[in-house]
């Protein structure tokens, strides 16, 4: 891991000058410009209505550029998403498909051979915890088990570049702590360079190698901070003083983006 | 237990009320008049049923299958819905009795014509609910399949039509109560009879223009396990495709 350090190594993500409106609407992001490095982790971070989804949306091709341009892994978002993988808010469960049968899709979808999934699905559950509840239907799983398979699903298909829009927003913060370990640790396996928005000051600083901040209306990069520390990270980083340090640091980023 | 005794009060009341206002059986025949009538007449009912049941079940089949069809084609682009719905909906307020003769004139006497009334009044609660469940698809879901880069073909059958099954079949289950009253009704307007048998619609005519008044009566409960058998199907196919997932059915611990 730790390959973002060498700044030398081409960029998979690169945007410039970026403008995006829906319609006549007000401008929601302006001026973006950000080069992300193979295997980095950035966090989104600022107010409400600060563009961060949109942005996300915008790397993964869900939505188009009003101006400016985004370059991942050499093409267009749109011809790049074999490369990604989304992870959304809600964990966009398929309710007539049972936990291994949503696992399954992207790689159903793909093509891929019967046995082929089976195994890369049996696989994905081990690593999420979650074998024993292979036959269950999604209304049978809690918030944080559904999350889990929403992660197992995206991780299916091995992607290069992971976008998770907020996927721990409405867990508790033990499951969300919980998490944010599993999701590392699921980088440690298999490393992949993620773009992860959210709310959560600590849960950026826990995960992240780059935290953007942004400004709202319209959407800026205010600042940008550094998360030195490194890979692989576990749960009691977050009481170290440093930690604490860069906690505050990164709040303090925040409330200056807040008026 | 409450069911049965109500049940035996009202037969009782039945029973008690022709004879004390002395009414005559060919008005108000009394429960053992009916059932002498029925089991008299039980093999030319129990024919009567299984006519009726063919045209209510072959017109059912139909307007399922071709409402599944049509709302597949309405729910796949707006456009195609704009244009033809409305007259989808003309169709539907055109009644029946109208249209009966017409079938009739078009496909004769007899069981063509009954099924296709069937078709009439079944086809459009399918119509209505599957196209709404065509439209109404989860727009998470749709863009998970972007991001899968699905094709139209993997979209429909892996997120449209699972997506619009539970709309589907509430369509089915009201086709489902409506098939038998239409194969009746169909009977009643273009029924035809081989050896003095026909539909369940068409002995009512028989039976009432000879004024055989209790057996009129048996053919009535006759049509009424009719209807249950075949709701009862209907509803038993509708828990059955959806009772492992769907919220109606599964969130009662």
């Amino acid at each position: 891991m730790a390959a973002f350090t060498q700044s030398n190594s081409p960029a998979i993500v690169t945007i410039k000058s970026l403008t995006k409106r829906f319609g006549d609407g007000p401008v929601i992001l302006e001026g973006i410009d950000l080069s992300v490095q193979r295997d980095e982790f950035v966090s989104f971070i600022g107010p409400s209505g600060c563009g961060k989804s949109t942005l996300l949306r915008l790397i993964a091709g869900l939505t188009l550029i009003t101006a400016g341009s985004i370059v991942v892994d050499g093409m267009t978002p749109e011809n790049a998403r074999e490369a990604m993988f989304f992870v959304f808010q809600e964990a966009n469960l398929m309710p007539w498909r049972r936990v291994a049968e949503n696992v399954e899709l992207p790689l159903l979808l793909r093509g891929d051979a019967k046995d082929r999934r089976a195994e890369r699905v049996a696989q994905m559950l081990e690593i999420v915890g979650l074998s024993s509840a292979a036959e269950k239907y999604p209304w049978q799983l809690s918030g944080g088990m559904k999350m889990r398979v929403s992660i197992a699903r995206a991780l299916s298909v091995a992607p290069r570049i992971l976008l998770l829009d907020e996927p721990f927003g409405a867990l508790d913060e033990m499951t969300r702590d919980k998490l944010n370990e599993d999701l590392l640790n699921l980088r440690e396996q298999s490393p992949f360079t993620a773009f992860f928005v959210t709310h959560s000051v600590t849960e950026a600083v826990f995960l992240s190698s780059r935290i953007v901040v942004l400004s709202a209306n319209p959407g800026r990069i205010a600042t940008i901070v550094d998360v030195p520390f490194p890979y692989p990270r576990t749960a009691e980083l977050r009481e170290r003083p440093e930690f604490l340090q860069l906690l505050a640091t990164t709040a303090r980023a925040l409330r200056a983006v807040r008026t | 237990m409450l069911p049965a005794l109500a049940g035996v009060l009202l037969v009782g009341l039945w029973f008690l009320i022709p004879k004390a206002l002395d009414i005559p059986v060919f008005v108000l025949p009394s429960p053992s008049d009916v059932l002498r009538a029925g089991w008299n007449e039980r093999s030319v009912l129990m024919s009567a049923a299984l006519i009726t049941m063919r045209g209510a079940a072959l017109g059912f089949i139909a307007a399922v299958g071709v409402g599944f069809l049509i709302s597949m084609a309405l729910g796949f682009s707006p456009r195609i819905k704009a244009s033809f719905y409305p007259y989808i909906l003309v169709l539907q307020m055109m009644p029946v009795t109208i249209l009966a003769p017409v079938f009739v004139l078009w496909l004769g006497q007899g069981l063509p014509s009954i099924v296709a009334i069937t078709f009439m009044i079944g086809f459009f609660p399918v119509v209505a609910n599957t196209t709404m469940g065509f439209i109404s698809v989860d727009r998470g879901l749709r863009e998970l399949l972007l991001m899968c880069k699905a094709t139209r073909s993997q979209e429909l059958r892996y997120l449209r039509i699972p997506g619009a099954m539970p709309y589907f079949l509430t369509g089915m289950k009201i086709a489902g109560t409506l098939a038998p009253i239409g194969a009746i009704v169909g009977d009643f307007l273009a029924g035809s009879a081989q050896n003095g048998i026909g539909g369940i619609g068409f002995m009512t005519i028989a039976y009432f223009s000879q004024l055989r008044t209790p057996e009129l009566f048996a053919t009535g409960f006759v049509a009424c396990v009719l209807g249950f058998i075949f709701v009862g199907s209907v509803n038993w196919l509708h828990w059955r495709l959806l009772h492992s997932w769907h919220e109606s059915m599964v969130k009662k611990e």
